[in-house]
């Protein structure tokens, strides 16, 4: 019992740091962006089109009690009937090309269109595959496109900052 | 042949509402012809219960007539039964003795089971009911001889005011030879088995007629019995009468849940909903029994309330199926679908029905369902603790009763009308023909009525149940067509309920329309998870709907789940077919109807070991006899 309590005071605080002040001004920055453009918040769909699921482990992250999206307006939901935004990931494999077209088609307007990681800004590694047809770009309009392999949660949201800024 | 005989059941129909309506209006007459029949003559007489019964057969009888023309067109066989059956339907709520009343009781029965058999491959269910029918009748034939030797007479006249003066023993006998047999015709649990059977296997316009008039005819039996020829009557008669109500309800909509054939689903719907009737007819007993004549008199309107209602969608959703069944040759819900699109009238009939049955307001489910509650709720001016706990298992049972059966017809109008069709059949199906539309359409009009004119209906129900409950209902009619109950505890508009609901409907519409919504309008398919080939396999069926149900009352429906995988012979991971079933048990037939089968069964074996066949064998039965006689005489 003793022992036990002297561990558990020992042990200190064990949870990470919170995140850096530059990626909470940026989630300050993006709330306001989102409410002077959609009133409250922003909702994501995630599409997955033939990705190695980096970008999904990030995007995930974004979710998750450090960053906690939410807080800033951020909601990922379950069906592009309910999104304003598409967040799609990777290479587009050729069975994916329908269904993507079908859930750009479902999302209603206006909306924005991301392409995330390096696959999905041109095919990255897999261009050129027999398997692929290429970035986001080459299947539907895409609005603007976040860099990385995979991008980091900052990236992430200075990405989506940026996408925001960027429409009129 | 068929089109002149219906047009004259309409015609025949239509008179015999106006005949009871006038009956219901407090018109009474009486007609005698001694020499007709034996035993007391044939004798009816017009009371306002009889007529409320006899409004309620005419009324459903003539759009389901009407139905029959086009459903029915060219038939030979069963059109002098179905004239019987009309005839008898309208005769037992006015005879006046048991003579005609039992003949008209065996007329309709003998008439609506040569109906049930007149299709081909329907022998089965028919002598199925053939033999429930034929139990209850020897139990109302023996309650009612014993109670007309102890009263000395046959006529009703005479036996409510005899009645008090027999003894304890003899009315309780009388009462359970009385109600187990107008409980078999209603269909109560445990008797209901015939209802399943019979329904699918008559046309569809015989089955709106037995199941929305016929099973009333025996909530018409109990009443009389219950609360005019053995008035009064101890409590347990009428505790008896609710439980049945509750199991009978909650049985049959569990069934209806899980049932997958349409015409079947209907059938165990209306266990459900006769378990409702004989709710509120329980608790009308119940509140005789202990002198609150007010509330019996609640409770009676409520249950009468609800016979009209249920006569009137159950005869829509039967005609309904019927279209269906008209239309695609199948009653098998997972073999319909799509059908909204193909026949859009039958499609918004049935639609109607579900709301109605389902206790929905704005329509008259909702407005009966209410009043029995409120009926029920009352029970707290009961002073005893035993009966306010039945009143409370009541109000449980009914609760969840309706509850699952708003699922049971979200699932029965969904699986049918929705989606894709999943069968050759269900795509080229074609709308019913117009006077079949009519039909339902003036069916549909009826559950409208129903629960518009709530204010009208309460009052003339009030009158029908004042000689049996001794004293007027605590219902009072306010402005705006507000039905008050029980000097405020509760109220309710039907009119301001559905021009509420109707705003709150179209709020939203005009809303967008003035936000300008038009203006970016874009029409695609239905998301279907971006899916690329979407099949009718892919549905939801009838057994997926109601696994989450078969899984919650597993205890009630014993599913046996058998999944049967049938791989290639090279290989067991190479799939070849997989069959999946599970079949529910009934606990009826294995616990009930099974062993009584059995022990018949081998009673007849034994006694056939002296029924040999040879000639001198029964001569000497006949000397034995004769000897025995001579020396016990």
């Amino acid at each position: 019992m003793l022992r036990q309590l002297r561990a558990a005071l020992g042990a200190g605080i064990v949870t990470e740091a919170p995140p850096a002040p530059e990626v909470e001004a940026l989630g300050v920055r993006l709330a306001e962006e989102i409410r002077r453009r959609f009133g409250r918040s922003l909702a994501i769909r995630q599409v997955d089109a033939g990705s190695c699921n980096g970008c999904e482990l990030e995007i995930g992250g974004l979710t998750g009690p450090h960053y906690d999206l939410e807080r800033f307006g951020l909601h990922i939901v379950a069906s592009p009937r309910h999104a304003d935004c598409l967040l799609v990931t990777g290479p587009v494999t050729r069975n994916m090309v329908e269904p993507l077209r079908r859930t750009w088609q479902a999302t209603p307007d206006p909306k924005i269109v991301i392409a995330v990681g390096d696959c999905g800004r041109d095919g990255g590694i897999f261009a050129g595959s027999y398997a692929v047809v290429g970035g986001v770009a080459d299947v539907i309009p895409v609005d603007a496109v976040i860099p990385g392999c995979p991008p980091s949660p900052r990236a992430l949201l200075a990405g989506l900052l940026d996408a925001l800024g960027r429409r009129r | 042949m068929s089109t002149l005989v219906y047009g004259f059941a309409v015609l025949g129909s239509l008179v015999a509402a106006a005949v009871g309506i006038h009956g219901l209006a407090g018109g009474t007459w009486t007609l005698v012809a001694p020499g007709l029949l034996p035993l007391g003559g044939f004798a009816i007489a017009m009371d306002r219960l009889g007529g409320f019964f006899l409004t309620l057969v005419a009324a459903a009888a003539a759009p389901v007539s009407l139905y029959a023309i086009d459903y029915d067109r060219g038939a030979r066989r069963g059109l002098l039964a179905y004239l019987a059956f009309l005839g008898a339907m309208a005769l037992v709520p006015l005879a006046a003795n048991a003579m005609t009343f039992l003949v008209a009781w065996e007329l309709m029965s003998l008439a609506s089971w040569l109906l049930v058999g007149r299709e081909p491959g329907t022998s089965r269910p028919a002598w199925a009911y053939a033999v429930m029918t034929h139990a209850g009748f020897a139990c109302v034939l023996a309650g009612m001889l014993l109670l007309g030797a102890r009263a000395g007479s046959l006529a009703f006249a005479d036996w409510r005011a005899v009645a008090p003066a027999l003894d304890g023993t003899t009315r309780s006998v009388v009462f359970v030879l009385l109600a187990l047999g107008f409980a078999s015709k209603a269909g109560a649990i445990p008797l209901h088995v015939w209802l399943p059977l019979a329904h699918p296997a008559a046309p569809s316009h015989v089955s709106a007629l037995m199941s929305g008039v016929m099973v009333k005819l025996g909530v018409y039996g109990l009443l009389r019995a219950g609360l005019e020829w053995l008035v009064p009557g101890p409590v347990w008669w009428a505790a008896a009468v609710l439980l049945a109500g509750v199991a009978s309800a909650l049985v049959g909509v569990l069934y209806t849940l899980v049932e997958r054939d349409l015409k079947r689903l209907l059938a165990f719907s209306t266990i459900e909903n006769v378990g409702i009737v004989l709710i509120g007819v329980g608790a009308g007993m119940v509140f005789r029994a202990e002198g609150l004549g007010a509330l019996a008199a609640l409770a009676l309107v409520a249950a009468l309330y609800h016979a009209a209602n249920h006569a009137a969608f159950k005869a829509l959703l039967f005609l309904g199926a019927g279209s269906v069944l008209h239309a695609t040759g199948t009653r098998s819900l997972d073999a319909c679908g799509g059908l909204v699109k193909r026949m859009p009238w039958t499609a918004a009939a049935f639609l109607l029905g579900s709301v109605a049955i389902a206790g929905l307001p704005p329509l008259n489910g909702f407005v009966s369902e209410w009043l029995t509650f409120q009926a029920l709720l009352q029970n707290l001016r009961l002073p005893r603790p035993e009966l306010n706990l039945l009143f409370a298992v009541a109000l449980a049972g009914l609760a969840l009763t309706v509850g699952l059966a708003a699922a049971a017809f979200v699932r029965a109008f969904g699986i049918t009308f929705l989606a894709l069709p999943r069968s050759e059949a269900a795509a080229g199906a074609h709308e019913a023909p117009p006077l079949m539309r009519a039909g339902m359409v003036a069916t549909a009009l009826g559950c409208v009525a129903l629960a518009l004119g709530v204010t009208w209906i309460v009052s003339g129900l009030a009158a029908v149940v004042e000689p049996l409950a001794g004293a007027a209902p605590p219902l009072a009619v306010q402005a705006w067509g507000t039905v008050d109950v029980g000097q405020g505890f509760a109220a309710l508009s039907m009119p301001v309920v559905g021009v509420a609901l109707a705003l709150a409907l179209a709020a939203p519409l005009v809303a967008l329309r003035l936000a300008g919504a038009r203006r970016d309008r874009r029409t695609y398919e239905t998301w279907g998870c971006g899916r690329m080939l979407q099949t009718a396999r892919m549905e939801y069926t009838a057994a997926s709907f109601a696994s989450p149900f078969k899984r919650v009352f597993d205890f009630f429906y014993r599913p046996d789940r058998r999944v049967d995988v049938r791989a290639h012979a090279e290989s067991r991971f190479f799939v070849e077919a997989t069959t999946y079933a599970s079949p529910t048990r009934s606990i009826f037939d294995d616990w009930l109807y099974g062993p009584v089968g059995r022990a018949i069964g081998q009673a007849t074996t034994v006694a056939r070991t002296i029924q040999s066949g040879h000639p001198n064998l029964y001569l000497a039965y006949i000397l034995a006899a004769l000897v025995a006689m001579l020396v016990l005489g």
